[in-house]
């Protein structure tokens, strides 16, 4: 039975779309679909076709218990192994940590009479929310100020990766940070280029938990630990 | 009930943008998506699987999903709540199939039993979401039995076996009716100029 000869692909789209394929057919055209783009297409034209008709049935609202639950299992995903996976994810952690963020952004650069403000702050919080780094550079400078807010120490030979995470695309190293001992050290980093070109299109950077060395990869491989949006003061 | 196509074309560029900034991780977008679109789902799965527990689960699934794969909805494909609705139907038929696996026979004692409520039966379903849609006048040109057959398959999530049981037709009579009203309303819709 060839499956992709249109006219049996169109029917068994139909009946996917209806609901009445029973269950190892379902299975085997989900499966085709993922793959094979003509497949796919049919199913859309049945789900245009047909998914209107549930616009008529009457709402229901579902018990409030559900959203919180969502919320949950968006966020509790934070530690999973395959979070490097998931670009959307964890970016949206950074959103965790956004108020902290802010409020510290405002306690800590809030200027002196004569200071002009062209400066990238970057505050990374863990998945407690609670800041851990505070990442600054001055717009057209070349350096990237990383100060402990907490005292960082990971364990044993591993090291923290400071990452930006592009708009699109794998996230780009910015460095190792070596292990801080006490709160307020201060780590330089060197960048390619000003941080306002160097850190252009990227809307958040992260710290991941390396071995010595950092990332033998060159993209995170180890845990998120820390991340944040940038805030560009200019 | 039955949007003019006005809103509903408001409603689907609204919806299209709540989905592209949660793509982007925005959770307030997310958040405004499941307020804007949540009853409407949980009453789809509420219908097909016939019990709160379930249809809740199944909600929750489908918007962890579409947190996570908002990036792949494309708007020139399809509308935004079709494609929501696809995410949570597949999710609901996918449990139904299995069900039907695990229970062989659930209703053949009892055939009026899953239709047995106070909500609108699937007929009245379907005819007063024709009368706001592209569709009306297609389903108007099916025959009784495959309008039947139809809606109680959409609506109901009811499997070929189930659907004879409910009609009391044989298997090949029901099999039939689905398969040809489906050849007619496509047949009807395409006509009609409805966009693939």
């Amino acid at each position: 039975m060839n499956y992709l000869e249109p006219e049996r692909l169109d029917a068994l789209a139909a009946q996917y779309v209806l609901g009445t394929l029973s269950r190892a057919a379902r299975e085997r055209l989900a499966r085709l679909a993922r793959g094979n783009e003509s497949v796919a297409a049919a199913l859309r034209a049945w789900e245009t076709r047909l998914l209107p008709l549930a616009e008529s049935l009457p709402p229901v609202a579902p018990p409030e218990r559900v959203w919180p639950a969502i919320l949950d299992r968006i966020q509790g995903q934070r530690e999973s192994g395959s979070i490097w996976a998931n670009l959307g994810l964890w970016r949206g952690l950074t959103l965790a940590g956004f108020a902290t963020a802010m409020a510290l952004v405002v306690v800590l650069l809030t200027p002196g009479p004569e200071t002009p403000i062209e400066t990238l702050v970057v505050v990374l919080a863990g998945q407690d929310a609670r800041p851990a780094l505070l990442v600054s550079a001055d717009r057209s400078g070349r350096t990237l100020m990383v100060k402990a807010i907490a005292p960082v120490q990971p364990a044993g030979d591993r090291v923290l990766q400071l990452w930006a995470l592009p708009e699109q695309g794998s996230p780009r190293s910015l460095g190792l940070i070596p292990a801080t001992g006490a709160a307020s050290d201060v780590v330089r980093l060197d960048l390619p280029a000003s941080a306002g070109l160097a850190l252009q299109n990227i809307p958040a950077l992260a710290v991941s938990l390396e071995p010595q060395g950092g990332s033998p990869t060159g993209l995170p491989t180890g845990p998120v630990l820390y991340s944040g949006p940038i805030q560009r003061l200019y | 009930m039955a949007p003019d196509p006005d809103k509903r074309r408001q409603r689907s560029e609204r919806l299209a943008e709540l989905l592209a900034r949660t793509a982007l991780s925005n959770q307030q977008a997310f958040a405004e998506l499941y307020r804007e679109t949540s009853s409407h789902l949980y009453a789809v799965a509420l219908r097909i699987l016939r019990e709160s527990g379930a249809a809740e689960e199944v909600l929750q699934e489908s918007f962890v999903n579409i947190w996570h794969h908002a990036g792949s909805y494309v708007a020139a494909k399809s509308q935004p709540l079709t494609w929501m609705t696809s995410i949570v139907r597949n999710r609901c038929l996918d449990q139904m199939r299995r069900r039907e696996v695990d229970t062989v026979t659930i209703d053949d004692e009892e055939p009026g039993m899953m239709l047995a409520d106070d909500r609108p039966g699937p007929m009245e379903m379907l005819l007063s979401s024709a009368d706001a849609l592209a569709v009306k006048s297609c389903v108007e040109r099916l025959e009784a039995g495959q309008k039947q057959a139809i809606a109680l398959a959409f609506y109901q999530g009811l499997s070929h076996s189930e659907l004879a049981s409910h009609l009391r037709q044989p298997l090949g009579t029901v099999k039939s009716w689905v398969r040809r009203g489906l050849e007619r309303l496509k047949a009807c819709l395409d006509g009609a100029g409805l966009k693939r």
